[in-house]
């Protein structure tokens, strides 16, 4: 995808770590979801749970948190921004 | 199953009742100065913050249907049900991309549809109007199998079974109909809003209990498990392969591993395509509140995790497995369970929820495709200059045929059709994903190239579709498919098609200079924040 038109000064171009950081953050997390053979096992068993089931279960407050970093490191970038450097 | 339960009735008549009397007082809760103008009875104001939005985009995405559905493919083959868990985790990484861009720029030019912002950003009514006729297609069967959901609550209820007239047998659901209509129609989105807390409470509340109840009267999780993995592995006689899966096989064995990512894959990128979702998202106060409740929404994941546990909570319980082959019916499994585990007066708690479940949805969705409707096709081709008062008054008779329209499918057609078009709506409302999360970042593509790729997807997806079958079914077996030998979902591919047209007519266009039409939007407002709401939109935009 081409790049979006950027204004002189962009907050992605001014924190560069911050960005990289929000990137690689919701990319992470959605590939640990997409990628299923990660998951896709029966052990170890968490309690009774087999791993596949725990792992969905317990993804999700990780997801949460993760975002909640995400929307932390957002507001450093100042103007409030969307995520195209994502893209 | 003839014999009503009284003391379940009673309780899901009851909670009817108060949820009845909270739609309508709905009508007077942060009330506007004037109601007429389509942001106050369409978006309610554009004034939810965190903690409302949290509950109306709750009660909007996990629909009762989804209780109903997920646990019933979960029952029917083991684990591929799951990818609707994962699908509901990757999705508010994914959104947290594009949504808070599609907020800040609707809430500067004052869109009301997705469409709206199609027809901002390109400047096509054409591209507008594909997008409003996809979302349509896609919200009527939706909003058709609410009325499934509540109607596999009343058949394990047992009310009205013994009739074999088809109106009277489904009286209850014109009822439950007929006062969502009415509410919808005098509140808009209000109502919902003050019903989801309402719904939610109540399927917490069962959720949770079921949980770590169940249980302990099924011997315990480890005997739930070990069922399942059984009955999974063991060999159909009809079709000669396992049951099911119990965890996503990988190549060796049939992959289902891939069918499982796509869907799920699919199903995320899709979810925040669909026009209630849209809506209940623009009603937000600030750009920060869709941005919390990409954090808070995963919580209702969890819950939709424990309800598609249920799926092997009926496999393990032999009477509720038995009850379901019995109907022939696998969207039975969690009513039969329920009705089977709990005491009467709790089972009425749960079967209102889902009930309730449905109605919230069911009205948010009437809502989108009225505003769809009167935006994208009525205002736009038909009357130019219609007054804020008379595209509110439009919309709230479009709510009431859109209905309608619901109800008769419900009623008229076979089941498997409203399910079988849902799956397709998926299909069909994946195909605005390179118009309109592609022009949330950027204008290059071409509006005729987004148009072509629109229509060449939505006739690959529908083909396709229509021609997968397998043992028991010809046509409209499911919604994956074998490309390349892989088992893949249709909506993915068809999108990727779409794309592909898009991208090189898009060159093509460039090349030979066609018109690209007048982009309304400006950069910087896609991230912009306004405090105050846009004023009314003036007739003539």
């Amino acid at each position: 995808m081409t790049q979006p038109a950027i204004r002189p000064k962009s907050p992605v171009a001014a924190h560069p770590i911050t960005s990289a950081a929000i990137a690689i953050l919701v990319v992470a997390t959605i590939f640990f979801t997409v990628y299923v053979p990660i998951y896709a096992r029966l052990t170890p068993k968490v309690g009774d749970f087999p791993f596949f089931y725990f792992y969905l279960l317990i993804f999700m407050p990780i997801t949460s948190l993760v975002l909640w970093i995400v929307v932390q490191l957002q507001k450093r970038l100042g103007t409030p921004v969307g995520n195209e450097e994502q893209s | 199953m003839s014999n009503v339960n009284t003391t379940t009735f009673t309780i899901v008549v009851a909670l009817f009742v108060i949820v009845t009397g909270a739609g309508f007082a709905a009508a007077r809760w942060r009330r506007a100065t004037d109601m007429m103008q389509l942001d106050e009875w369409g978006l309610g104001g554009r004034s939810f913050g965190t903690f409302i939005t949290w509950f109306l985009l709750g009660g909007d995405l996990y629909t009762a249907y989804t209780f109903i559905a997920v646990p019933a493919l979960v029952f029917g083959s083991g684990s591929i049900g799951f990818y609707a868990v994962s699908y509901t985790i990757m999705v508010f990484p994914i959104v947290l991309i594009f949504l808070p861009r599609l907020w800040s720029v609707s809430r500067v030019h004052g869109y009301v549809t997705p469409a709206d912002f199609i027809r901002g950003r390109y400047g096509s009514r054409g591209l507008a109007l594909a997008a409003a006729f996809t979302g349509i297609l896609a919200l009527m069967p939706y909003i058709a199998l609410q009325l499934v959901g509540i109607k596999a609550v009343i058949t394990v209820m047992g009310v009205n079974s013994s009739s074999t007239n088809t109106y009277l047998k489904d009286l209850p659901l014109f009822i439950a109909f007929l006062v969502l209509a009415i509410f919808t129609y005098v509140s808009g989105l209000r109502a919902p809003a003050l019903i989801a807390f309402i719904k939610d409470s109540l399927i917490y509340l069962f959720v949770i209990v079921a949980v770590f109840y169940i249980p302990t009267r099924l011997g315990g999780w480890s005997h739930i498990f070990g069922t399942a993995q059984t009955h999974f592995n063991s060999i159909s006689p009809t079709t000669h392969k396992p049951i099911g899966t119990y965890v996503p096989t990988s190549h060796a064995i049939g992959s289902t591993q891939l069918d499982f990512a796509s869907l799920a894959l699919g199903s995320a990128v899709a979810l925040f395509l669909y026009p209630h979702a849209i809506t209940g998202t623009l009603a937000a106060k600030r750009r920060s509140v869709v941005k919390r409740n990409m954090i808070y929404l995963p919580l209702y994941s969890v819950l939709l995790a424990l309800i598609a546990l249920f799926g092997y909570m009926a496999v393990a319980d032999p009477v509720t497995a038995a009850n379901v082959k019995k109907a022939g019916n696998a969207q039975l499994a969690v009513p039969y369970l329920f009705q089977h585990m709990f005491p009467s007066w709790f089972t009425g708690i749960a079967f209102a929820g889902i009930i309730i479940g449905a109605l919230v949805p069911a009205a948010i969705m009437s809502i989108a495709a009225a505003n769809l409707f009167t935006r994208n096709i009525f205002k736009e081709f038909f009357k130019q200059d219609a007054t804020p008062r008379l595209q509110t008054q439009m919309s709230q008779w479009a709510s009431l045929v859109v209905k309608l329209g619901a109800l008769l499918f419900a009623v008229e057609l076979p089941q498997t059709f409203s399910i079988n078009l849902q799956l397709l709506g998926g299909v069909w409302i994946l195909q605005l994903a390179p118009m309109l999360i592609g022009g949330l970042f950027t204008r290059w593509f071409h509006r005729w190239a987004l148009l072509t790729g629109w229509f060449t997807g939505m006739i690959y997806g529908t083909i396709c579709a229509y021609n997968v079958k397998n043992a028991t079914a010809l046509h409209w077996a499911a919604s994956s498919d074998i490309v390349f030998g892989h088992t893949i979902y249709i909506g993915l591919t068809a999108v990727i098609l779409n794309l592909v047209v898009a991208v090189v007519l898009t060159l093509v266009l460039k090349a030979v200079r066609v018109p690209e039409g007048a982009d309304e939007t400006l950069p910087h407002q896609y991230t912009a924040d306004p405090e105050e709401a846009p004023a009314p939109v003036p007739a003539t935009v």
